[in-house]
């Protein structure tokens, strides 16, 4: 009977402590957030896009009860672009069908749904792969084009320079083919323009050939990276793409970087390498490092450590384009209640690289941020999107932070970014809007001075408002009109 | 032999099936698109299960602890091959096993169950064995969720297996120890 007694006791015991520890708004199932779990709200409801005519009526019923329409795909974005209070969440996740693939002209016509990954396995036996787009596979094209994504490619500029045109739902029913050349100005105004301006329905991107890719590993002091990139990489056409990563190790805290190359290999043939590569090897010890990584100084500097060994080895290795555009994301998952890994991204002027990376430390160390990782990918100039970030060539430096949810750890990062991004600014620098609303109405105008005519252009477009999310409301201020 | 080797080994036997089982119901509906797809794959479950008891049922009263290892193997492979399964006539085949091997398993420990009491007498072990295996299972279930929280539900899996194959073990152990009992007694009376 002891016996009995003893082990229900630890069953209770451990299912109340479980309870305790998840009973946390960021993990209610009946509220919605983003990948960032902040700010959860409970919305209308959440419908699967399936149908082009069942996108129209639920827009016509939207209007008919005068709710609100959130867009969202794969939600990875943090700043709540993708629900807003009480309304309905149409989520694009299943409208994802790959609608034509044109071998002659490179190009492929999807449904906004489609991820990159359904992109990558429909295209990859015609010897096609894809000209830009984040480094993971994970997310939808609408998504992504949606934030004017980039990633590794340094040939091609942002997102937007990849689509040919789309076909967008409008508020008020109408279906709008928009291109450069029909609709122009929706062109600018939706691409970038996180759902702002209507349901973006399927969308044709221009393909590249499928190359192969010698990927090499450098290690550097961070002093020396912005020469090294100046010379060696923007300099060699057949350098394709690129990504570098800054220590975040206590023994050389954002001192020392190591960079990747992909490089045009011409010695063998692509054929052998091309199969894509389905699986993500070793999640868990990867997971574990990570949490290591979160957790001690140690725990970073370990890590780095195995990376730069890792990569170093392995320097030389054989890579085609389309598994080099798949990169690991799973080791990074991360379900803490109460806790989370964060994004922050800013777009710094290449010759202002390393004061930023120095002010950016001293923020980090004074205000006792746990960063995970830093890495450094560069962006071409491109202002077609009306809220477009890269002003002029930059580097993008990807910050990963790990964050209390609380109000007071929430209050601590807010105060510690807006220091950031005042350094930033300070350099000419913008900041990515994909992230949690952390920056000042004041800041936001600052980086992206044609906010007044993006807003302008929405009521324009959509003058009853019907699609809102959270960071319109935070950001519209009062200027919009 | 007697009922503790039977609670100790079946509650290894939830542990692991109690692990993987409401994580397993996730994963496959993620296979499946559609209800009916995922509806499928439980079907499959039931018939293989059914179809086995028919051929199982005479072989019970003489096999059960041999049937038990046998369906704590099988599951211990299916639970090794679930993480590499990369279509869904795959899922169904292992969903065929392990029908299969519920069969064996829940149709030998109510044959043992039956074996090891007497009527009239049955209540109690019965709600000690029930109250052994389900506290298994609840254990089983919440740490089943950190354990993927932390790593990943390939992992649950593989420890699954782990569990499986020691409870097989474990039978195998108390089998060989009730022969050699058995054959010293036979041999204390014979002599």
């Amino acid at each position: 009977m002891v016996k009995k007694g003893i082990a229900l006791l630890l069953l209770v015991s451990l299912s109340v402590f479980t309870y305790c520890r998840t009973n946390t708004a960021d993990q209610d199932p009946y509220l919605m957030t983003d990948y960032s779990r902040l700010h959860p709200v409970k919305v209308e409801r959440v419908v699967q896009g399936k149908e082009e005519q069942q996108l129209i009526h639920l827009l016509q019923a939207a209007r008919d009860h005068h709710l609100k329409v959130s867009i969202a795909g794969q939600r990875h974005s943090q700043g709540g672009h993708t629900y807003y209070k009480d309304s309905i969440v149409v989520d694009m996740t299943s409208y994802n069908r790959i609608l034509s693939i044109d071998r002659e002209h490179k190009k492929v016509t999807v449904q906004a749904g489609a991820t990159w990954e359904d992109i990558q396995n429909a295209i990859n036996r015609f010897g096609l792969a894809i000209r830009t787009m984040q480094s993971q596979n994970t997310f939808t094209v609408g998504g992504s084009i949606s934030v004017n994504a980039h990633g590794r490619d340094i040939r091609n500029g942002s997102m937007i320079k990849s689509v040919e045109s789309f076909r967008l739902l409008m508020a008020d029913g109408r279906i709008k083919q928009v291109s450069r050349t029909e609709n122009a100005e929706l062109f600018s105004l939706a691409l970038g323009g996180y759902g702002l301006f209507g349901i973006i329905l399927d969308v044709t991107l221009l393909l590249d050939d499928d190359e192969l890719y010698s990927a090499t590993t450098v290690t550097m002091p961070t002093a020396e990276y912005v020469g090294y990139f100046l010379t060696q990489v923007r300099t060699d056409p057949d350098v394709r793409m690129h990504i570098a990563r800054l220590s975040v190790a206590p023994d050389h805290f954002l001192t020392e970087m190591f960079a990747k190359n992909y490089t045009l290999e011409h010695s063998e043939s692509l054929g052998q390498y091309n199969k894509l590569s389905k699986r993500e090897p070793w999640i868990a010890p990867g997971k574990l490092l990570f949490q290591l990584n979160r957790s001690f100084n140690w725990g970073k500097a370990l890590i780095w450590d195995l990376q730069t060994k890792f990569f170093t080895e392995q320097s030389g290795g054989l890579i085609s384009r389309n598994n080099a555009m798949r990169a690991a994301w799973q080791f990074m998952e991360y379900d803490e209640p109460g806790s989370n890994d964060l994004l922050q991204e800013y777009f710094i002027p290449v010759n202002q690289f390393d004061s930023f990376v120095s002010a950016l430390g001293d923020i980090v160390q004074d205000q006792k941020l746990n960063l995970l990782n830093i890495t450094v990918r560069y962006v071409n100039k491109d202002e077609e999107a009306v809220l477009s970030y890269a002003k002029e060539d930059m580097f993008a430096l990807v910050c990963l932070f790990n964050a209390p949810l609380s109000s007071q750890g929430q209050l601590h990062m807010e105060q510690s970014v807006r220091q950031i991004i005042d350094e930033a600014l300070r350099r000419g620098g913008t900041y990515y809007l994909p992230y949690a609303g952390y920056p000042t109405q004041e800041q936001f105008q600052a980086a992206y001075p044609n906010y007044k005519l993006f807003f302008r252009k929405k009521l324009r477009y959509d003058p009853d408002e019907l699609f809102v999310n959270s960071f319109y409301e935070q950001y519209k201020g009062g200027d919009a009109g | 032999m007697n009922m503790n080797w039977l609670i100790r080994s079946q509650s290894m036997v939830t542990l692991a099936a109690g692990m993987i089982y409401p994580y397993y119901l996730l994963f496959l509906k993620n296979l499946g698109n559609s209800y009916s797809k995922y509806g499928l794959a439980f079907a499959v479950f039931t018939i293989s299960s059914a179809m086995v008891s028919q051929w199982l049922g005479p072989k019970l009263d003489r096999y059960s602890p041999h049937l038990l290892v046998t369906s704590s193997l099988g599951m211990m492979g299916a639970m090794l091959a679930f993480p590499w399964v990369m279509a869904y006539g795959w899922v169904l085949v292992l969903q065929f096993i392990m029908g299969c091997c519920s069969a064996m398993q829940k149709m030998s420990e109510r044959q043992l169950l039956a074996d090891y009491t007497k009527p009239g007498e049955r209540g109690a072990a019965i709600g000690s064995y029930h109250f052994w295996t389900t506290v298994a299972s609840g254990l089983a279930v919440v740490l089943g969720g950190y354990l993927i929280d932390w790593l990943t539900i390939n992992v649950l899996f593989y420890v699954s297996a782990l569990l499986y194959g020691a409870s097989a073990w474990s039978v195998w152990r108390m089998r060989r120890a009730a022969a050699k009992e058995l054959n010293a007694g036979t041999h204390a009376i014979s002599s």
